[in-house]
């Protein structure tokens, strides 16, 4: 059986963000938490590999206590298995931080039973690091993969998987052994449209909940605020200063702007 | 005492009650109906209840408290400020005249948005045993001879069988908003929606610079105004504007009935930019950001056209069933009490073993004894009043604002001039007859 | 002395651009710490390319040869990094956020529990505490953040390309060159190619020198003809907003914005776009912005660099034109 864990973060949806001009800092009223999409690209691969394959599929977030509604949905895509790490010793964690902390979750989760395959996002869409998931898998000694498009073959027996990896200039074909950690970028998997049975099962799906004191033992001084070597100095809002001149063809003529274009292609080499 | 269906195989669901919609009809009746002990399964179509609602708007406590009891001392208080003050304003294109009442009992009513406020219903409701399926949409129902007995819904029934899942049950509550689709399936109704029968409210959400919304509206701490706004706002067309005060936010928005912002070819957003135009709000939402924004139908049919109201094995509530009082604000309270009787009648259904229209008519009487039904009577002729009477809405505000003006500017005139002037604008607007029609015909409603 | 890092990014010896701008704020950086330029360099006989460093202005390079290095590989590549800062302790450490350099820096901050700061677009030193201030937009750009690692070094960033001009090449400058060797085998790095598949030519618009885009204002897709020709004869690519694209007049591939492509070309010029903050997400960072839009008020023009009120047709047309007519008199 193919044994996947997925981790996944729960993100406020980016595309509504709005700042407070006094302060400069987030309204994060009315704007809807949503899992990473990256992450649900991670969950919908889970799902098809489900399908095709007998697989068990762990499914790991750490956040604040609402982060549990991102794990129910997870449920949705048939997670057996949901765990919240949650602990205000957590919060505040930079990648960093946080590659800590998932990391000893999952070496906890694997004393029961060994993980042939770690989805992550891409990048989470808050803070675009596309960090942690590298930072995982060095702290777990195992291989990584980012920016994966396709799978091009699962082979369960051999334990080993061909991908393909997308790069600037082009894409590369890779074979690794399992147990590898691989980062999904969009295209990787389709969305599902998940059964009846999963949208009941996950309304009453409840997560098991680690906190800083237990079932494991953390290292403090590694955890959150404390264990995040970055510092947020200063939050603001990106200022759109007019930077150029402005001409109204009421004013110039056609030809005078023409050749100003014309001038900035000249200065750049591109006539 | 469930009845076993005969002959067929045990489908994969199996519940006593489907409820079709997660609005606050179908949530009270679905609290209800698993504190009667019933298997009762909700389907929203919406990422989660409450996703695809627009709403005014105001809750009133002493129905919510017929749900949930311990309103409004909850945890996660969905509702954004008690309603202190409300009242009308009459908007014109010069400025306003404002009526407002200072509430007695500021616990009586909130503001609140939908959002929050059903997605907490549907939590309480979980808890309380309710089975919800979210993003899932009802597409049909299912007959067996004369009788419903069932849904079928868009999601594959498990991983292994690809069909559409269908549901089994007892009886089936639609509970499916102004939209009604499966209503019209049932064969409740004999004929679709008509553009007169319905208003089109569109609304934003508007964020004021901070201590703004409170400074502009006089507004303290935990106070809330409620107002309904008559006149230009909406173009002197029949309808009304709303304005109500969240917490950080205003609710504003403006509703005319359909058939006439077809007749004039008006796109919704073009009415709330027109009215946002008039003076008295441009003041107001200067400097304003939209937060929100969408559009929604308000069923206005009214009791002469109302679907009836149960079948074979279906109940309707709520939007579906058209209860909406637009001259008092009601709706939402309307709806969870038609919840309610629902319950009701389905307990009774379920204690005769009769799922027929014999045993559900339960609800009809149930309603007909109910304020509600009195109150749609009450106001039965008042669309086609408003419909024919388009000076209501035109001549009136304009009129009040302008008396108003005379009355309350010292012109350095003697006032028995000032009072012939008044005199003079209401003949030339409307003449003293007319006036005192348009006042008869209100009246007839009421009394 | 302080280092400041720069990780020169290279594929079968050839050097990333975003190398060349990280050794130009480098030089920046170093000399307000008083101290170095130095270059990593990782690969598999690449020597070739180690007196084009030192042209633009590295003082050091560090040089780790192995074959196992021929290809990029994510554990070979982080353990030779991450063994050479720890041995060298460099201040701070440059890295392109490019899908290669966030791969490695990813795994080489891991490793020296450091903090990384991701997709930087700006960088200063501190004049008071000589820390590095990392500037760096988050939520999808709504928001930009200044971000310190006060006790942790090397203080490490990735930095978006096109961000900082390629510095001016000087071919006499010769620095010193450090052959470093670290231990490394091939089974150790787990991952195999198997086959490179080069990106077809067909929509590269991240890579795009010239951009031409439209948006709702362009009216219909016979607009986005007319445009096509202009990015012909400029030899660039066609850019759309989100309206454009939804009203079908040209194919999603050449969305540029938050749910499109980040762009960041020499010129883009933006034809009846209004400048949404999602679109803006995707192309702000453009060299030079020129816009036309009849509405002068549109948010377009605040970001642009040359801004033209007027219709979109009358200047694609006229532009066109001129350019035809240049390139016909030049040969
Ligand atoms: C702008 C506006 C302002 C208002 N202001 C007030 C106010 O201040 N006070 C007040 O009391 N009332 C107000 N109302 C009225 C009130 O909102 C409604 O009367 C009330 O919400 C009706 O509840 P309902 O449950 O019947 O329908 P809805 O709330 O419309 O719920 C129906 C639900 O069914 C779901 N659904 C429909 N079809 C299907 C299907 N086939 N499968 C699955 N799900 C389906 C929909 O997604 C929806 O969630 C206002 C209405 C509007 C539009
Ligand atoms: C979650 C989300 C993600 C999004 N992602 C993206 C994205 O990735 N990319 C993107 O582009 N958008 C995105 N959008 C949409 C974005 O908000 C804007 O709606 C979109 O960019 C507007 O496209 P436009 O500028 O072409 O159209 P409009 O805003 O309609 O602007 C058209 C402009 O053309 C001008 N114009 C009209 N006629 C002429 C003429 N004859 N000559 C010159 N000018 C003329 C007008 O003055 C106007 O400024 C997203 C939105 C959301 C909510
Ligand atoms: N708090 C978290 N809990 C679980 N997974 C996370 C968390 N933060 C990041 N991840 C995973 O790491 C990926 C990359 O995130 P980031 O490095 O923050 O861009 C995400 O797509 C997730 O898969």
């Amino acid at each position: 059986m193919l044994n996947i864990l997925v981790s996944i973060k729960q993100v406020p949806d980016t595309t509504n963000i709005r700042i407070n001009p006094d302060t400069g800092t987030l309204i994060r009223e009315g704007v809807p938490s949503i899992i990473n999409p990256y992450d649900i690209v991670a969950l919908s691969l889970a799902y098809q590999l489900k399908l095709r394959f007998k697989a068990k599929v762990t499914v790991i977030t750490m956040g604040p206590p609402q982060a549990k509604n991102a794990l129910k949905e997870a449920v949705e895509f048939g997670a057996d298995r949901i765990i919240l790490l949650c602990d205000r010793k957590f919060a505040g964690a930079d990648t960093l931080a946080t590659s800590y902390t998932l990391a000893e979750a999952i070496r906890f989760l694997q004393r029961e039973e060994l993980f042939d395959l770690f989805l992550f996002g891409k990048q989470a869409i808050d803070g675009d690091t596309a960090q942690v998931g590298p930072g995982v898998a060095n702290r777990l000694g195992i291989p990584v993969i980012t920016y994966v498009v396709k799978i091009e073959n699962l082979d369960p027996i051999h334990r080993k998987i061909v991908v393909h990896r997308k790069t600037e200039k082009g894409i590369e074909v890779l074979e690794a052994p399992f147990p590898i950690l691989l980062t999904c970028e969009k295209d990787l998997s389709p969305l599902p449209f998940v059964p009846l049975e999963n949208i009941l099962k996950a309304q009453r799906a409840e997560p098991e909940t680690f906190n800083a004191e237990g079932p494991l033992s953390f290292q403090r001084d590694k955890l959150g605020l404390k264990g995040s070597p970055t510092q947020v100095k200063k939050v603001y809002t990106p200022e759109l200063k007019r930077i150029g001149k402005i001409y109204n063809l009421d004013d110039v003529s056609l030809d005078d702007v023409v050749s100003k274009i014309l001038d900035v292609l000249r200065e750049r080499d591109l006539l | 005492m469930p009845l076993e269906k005969k002959g067929q195989p045990m489908g994969k669901y199996k519940y006593d009650v489907v409820i079709v919609g997660g609005g606050p009809a179908g949530l009270s009746a679905g609290i209800k109906l698993v504190e009667k002990g019933f298997k009762t399964l909700l389907i929203e179509r919406g990422r989660f209840c409450g996703a695809k609602n627009l709403f005014g708007g105001i809750i009133y406590t002493s129905s919510i408290k017929e749900i949930v009891p311990e309103f409004p001392e909850v945890d996660n208080f969905p509702a954004e400020r008690p309603v202190t003050e409300e009242g009308y304003f009459f908007i014109s294109k010069d400025g306003v005249v404002k009526i407002l009442h200072t509430k007695r009992d500021p616990k009586e009513s909130y503001t609140a948005l939908r959002a929050k406020f059903d997605a907490f219903l549907s939590d309480y409701a979980i808890k309380k045993g309710l089975d919800i399926a979210v993003k899932t949409r009802v597409l049909d129902l299912i007959w067996e001879a004369n009788k419903v007995c069932g849904v079928i819904v868009d999601r594959p029934t498990s991983l292994e069988d690809k069909t559409p899942a269908s549901i089994e049950a007892k009886v089936v509550v639609l509970a499916e908003g102004v939209n009604r689709v499966l209503t019209e399936r049932a064969g409740l109704v004999d004929r679709t929606v008509e553009p007169s029968e319905v208003v089109l409210a569109v609304k934003e959400v508007l964020q004021l610079p901070k201590g703004e919304m409170e400074a502009r509206l006089g507004l303290g701490e935990n106070r809330g105004l409620a107002i309904e706004l008559m006149g230009e706002v909406t173009l002197g067309l029949p309808g009304t504007g709303f304005l109500y005060t969240n917490k950080n936010t205003l609710s504003f928005g403006v509703g005319i009935f359909l058939n006439k912002l077809m007749d004039l070819n008006l796109k919704p957003y073009e009415i709330l930019e027109r009215a946002k135009a008039l003076s008295y709000l441009r003041e107001l939402f200067n400097g304003a950001e939209t937060l929100e924004y969408g559009a929604h139908l308000i069923p206005e049919w009214g009791i002469k056209a109302f679907p009836k109201l149960f079948g074979n094995g279906v109940l309707v509530v709520g939007d579906a069933a058209g209860l909406v009082n637009p001259l008092f604000r009601e709706g939402t309270n309307l709806a969870i009490y038609s919840g309610l009787m629902a319950s009701e009648a389905i307990k009774f259904a379920f204690e005769k073993g009769d799922f027929t229209e014999k045993a559900l008519k339960r609800y009809e009487e149930l309603f007909k004894e109910s304020y509600i039904y009195k109150d749609m009577l009450m106001i039965k002729d008042l669309k086609a009043i408003l419909l024919s009477n388009s000076q209501l809405f035109q001549v009136y505000p304009e009129l009040m604002y302008q008396i108003c003006h005379l009355y309350f500017s010292a012109q350095g005139r003697a006032k028995r001039d000032v009072i012939r002037e008044i005199l003079a604008i209401i003949r030339r607007k409307r003449g003293l007859l007319g006036l005192v029609r348009d006042f008869l015909k209100l009246g007839r409603i009421l009394w | 002395m302080k280092e400041v890092w720069v990780y020169i990014e290279q594929e079968e010896g050839k050097i990333h651009p975003v190398s060349f701008e990280l050794l130009g704020v480098a030089q920046r950086l170093a000399s307000d710490l008083s101290g170095r330029v130095s270059a990593l360099l990782l690969g598999y006989k690449v020597e070739d390319i180690i007196d084009e460093i030192f042209a633009y202005g590295a003082e050091k390079i560090y040089y780790l040869d192995h074959q196992v290095l021929s290809y990029y590989r994510h554990i070979p590549y982080v353990k030779g990094a991450s063994e050479l800062a720890k041995k060298y302790k460099p201040e701070i450490f440059l890295i392109g956020a490019t899908p290669l350099g966030r791969d490695l820096a990813g795994g080489v901050a891991t490793h020296l529990e450091t903090g990384l700061t991701a997709d930087v677009t700006e960088l200063s030193i501190d004049s008071e505490t000589g820390q590095l201030l990392m500037t760096r937009p988050a939520y999808g750009g709504n928001i930009m953040a200044t971000i310190v690692c006060p006790h942790h070094r090397p203080q490490m960033a990735t930095v978006r390309p096109r961000i900082f001009p390629v510095p001016e090449r000087k071919s006499s400058i010769k620095g010193e060159l450090i052959r470093e060797s670290v231990e490394l085998h091939e089974d150790e790095a787990k991952v195999k190619r198997l086959a490179f598949i080069p990106k077809e030519k067909a929509v590269n618009l991240e890579y795009a020198e010239v951009i031409v885009a439209g948006g709702k204002g362009i009216g219909s897709k016979d607009g986005f003809s007319l445009l096509a020709e202009l990015a012909k004869e400029l030899k660039g690519e066609l850019g759309a907003s989100r309206l454009a694209v939804e009203a079908h007049w040209i194919g999603y591939e050449h969305q540029v914005g938050q749910t499109g492509k980040t762009v960041r070309p020499k010129v883009y010029l933006a034809f009846g776009i209004s400048g949404a903050i999602q679109h803006r997400a995707g192309m702000q960072n453009s060299d030079f912005i020129v816009a036309v839009n009849t509405d002068p008020e549109a948010p377009i023009f605040q970001i642009a660099n040359l801004g033209i009120v007027g219709d979109w047709k009358k200047v694609a047309e006229a532009l066109l034109f001129a350019i035809r007519k240049e390139r016909s008199t030049d040969g």
